[in-house]
């Protein structure tokens, strides 16, 4: 039954196993320690392009109800999209036909820039789950908000994630650095986590719990771990969550 | 259970006045009279704050007015924290009213999330009462409860109706009499000492020797430095709503009484005054 939970010392040790393997990949984590305890989270730094949405469509549909000259720009006082309960209301009418197979993201209005996507890793003692933070911007500093956040996301992702609000991006404060911080909620990890640990306790594989919830969490965000963290290494460490059998 | 209904009333209509002015380098077509307010420390600011926005965008141009944000004595207000807990941690021996500056431009965006409607605040709500229960029952509680139990206590803390917001949130403050208690304490620990923004640690009611765990124990673990060494002077105030409780008082009493309507018990540690 308590198979499913992280507890802090096992979370700690993957942290280092992944540590270490991001050493030999030069993927770029650190260890951030936080002053004075043992607390502390991984962090990540990625340079990437992505297409973010300075208008999004969905804001030409609530123009009309929420004071509408604001056009074009900061977008910061716009309305957020999901983060609510009944956020139902908002999905739904995301056309697929603005998608190509490959998921390029066909929206006239989106522009293709360089980003700073900033990473971290924290422990939740209260979920006993990682919990993924992250703050994206643009090269001259400026943070994005919410919504261009959401423009960002691949639509497959953003459709299945809109369908569960809970499980849906929010800003929320990090808890170490008390700042603004986007954040996929923990509340349902156990759940997603359940069926992987099911197949490596059957099959006595080894197995690091961060690896297989990053590669589940990381993409939806655009963090995408690299295959050889399970294919090159063979410390007790690979996981084994994409295998077919 | 909770039997103590006068405590929680007491926190429940828990007020505090506040004097709203406009920050200077807002740009008025006429001069802003500030605006007085009882605040509900239970509460959070961005909810009960709708008249503050309407009267300062008197005199202002709809172009001039940007996302409302509030601040105390330079420092942004976090609106995600409990009224009563910012006014504790920042202002509790300051004379009232309050005064908070009120904002609508240049937002804060490395200090303060974003709060674009009420449906933020109830996520933000909902999200902590659902971390409290699975801290107290394993989520079972919040979990067999239906999105209209759920909607009940939102809307007891929206519209600030006590029996309402009681009458079902009585079920997550129950335990069974062989456990003495909740399976952990929700509690966070602020202080304005250090960047970090709060303690929040696993921690239980009752000790492995079957003793009730008191403020006093859980502070020991968790800010031995607010524990006054015998003999030596307070150094620092522990302020729940306001008041400073007895140190031996049971943590499962606070929890069960104290606690906000998110579910949290909120500690503030604030140095003593030194008048």
């Amino acid at each position: 039954m308590s198979s499913c939970v992280l507890e802090e010392e096992t979370f700690h040790r993957c942290c280092q196993l992944l540590l270490q393997q991001s050493d030999q990949l030069r993927d770029g984590w650190s260890w951030e320690p936080v002053q004075g305890s043992q607390e502390g989270y991984l962090k990540k730094t990625v340079l990437r392009s992505a297409v973010i949405n300075l208008d999004p469509m969905w804001d030409n549909k609530r123009a009309s109800s929420d004071s509408g000259p604001d056009q074009q720009g900061k977008g910061k006082e716009q309305p957020v999209l999901v983060a609510s309960v009944d956020a139902d209301s908002n999905i739904g009418d995301i056309n697929d036909d603005d998608y190509e197979d490959d998921g390029v993201y066909m929206v006239s209005e989106g522009c293709r820039q360089v980003l700073q996507y900033e990473y971290h890793i924290l422990y939740s003692c209260s979920y006993s789950t990682p919990v993924l933070y992250f703050r994206v911007s643009s090269l001259d500093g400026r943070g994005l908000s919410l919504e261009e956040v959401w423009s960002s996301v691949h639509p497959n992702f953003r459709l299945r994630l809109q369908k569960s609000p809970l499980n849906a991006i929010t800003q929320q404060e990090h808890p170490l650095l008390g700042q603004p911080f986007f954040m996929l909620h923990p509340c349902r990890t156990e759940e997603f986590m359940k069926p992987v640990l099911q197949v490596v306790q059957d099959k006595h594989r080894p197995f690091n719990y961060i690896l297989t919830w990053l590669s589940v969490m990381g993409p939806v965000v655009g963090l995408d771990i690299p295959l050889k963290y399970a294919s090159e290494i063979h410390l007790a460490t690979s996981f084994s969550s994409t295998d077919p059998d | 259970m909770a039997d103590d209904k006068d405590v929680l009333r007491d926190v429940w209509f828990g007020r505090i006045p506040t004097c709203f002015t406009l920050n200077q380098d807002e740009t008025t077509e006429r001069e802003a009279e500030p605006y007085y307010l009882l605040l509900p420390r239970v509460s959070y600011l961005t909810l009960v704050t709708d008249k503050v926005k309407k009267h300062f965008l008197k005199v202002m141009k709809p172009e001039d007015v940007g996302e409302m944000w509030f601040e105390y004595e330079g420092t942004p207000l976090k609106w995600h924290y409990p009224i009563g807990v910012l006014f504790d941690l920042h202002a509790s021996n300051t004379v009232l009213p309050w005064t908070i500056t009120v904002h609508f431009k240049n937002f804060p965006d490395r200090d303060l999330l974003h709060c674009p409607s009420n449906s933020v605040i109830e996520a933000h709500f909902m999200s902590s009462i659902k971390e409290a229960d699975a801290l107290k029952h394993k989520s079972q509680v919040i979990n067999d409860m239906q999105k209209k139990d759920h909607k009940q206590l939102w809307m007891g803390l929206q519209n600030d109706k006590f029996d309402q917001f009681w009458a079902m949130n009585r079920k997550l403050m129950e335990y069974s009499t062989e456990d003495g208690g909740f399976r952990y304490i929700p509690f966070r620990i602020y202080q304005t000492m250090s960047d970090r923004p709060f303690i929040q640690k696993l921690f239980r009611p009752v000790s492995p020797e079957g003793n009730a765990h008191t403020l006093s124990d859980l502070l020991k673990e968790m800010y031995p430095a607010a524990i006054p060494n015998e003999g030596e002077q307070k150094r620092y105030q522990v302020v729940i709503h306001g008041i400073e409780p007895l140190l031996e008082t049971p943590l499962q009493w606070l929890s069960e009484h104290l606690s906000h309507p998110d579910n949290f018990l909120h500690i503030c540690i604030i140095p003593t005054p030194s008048d």
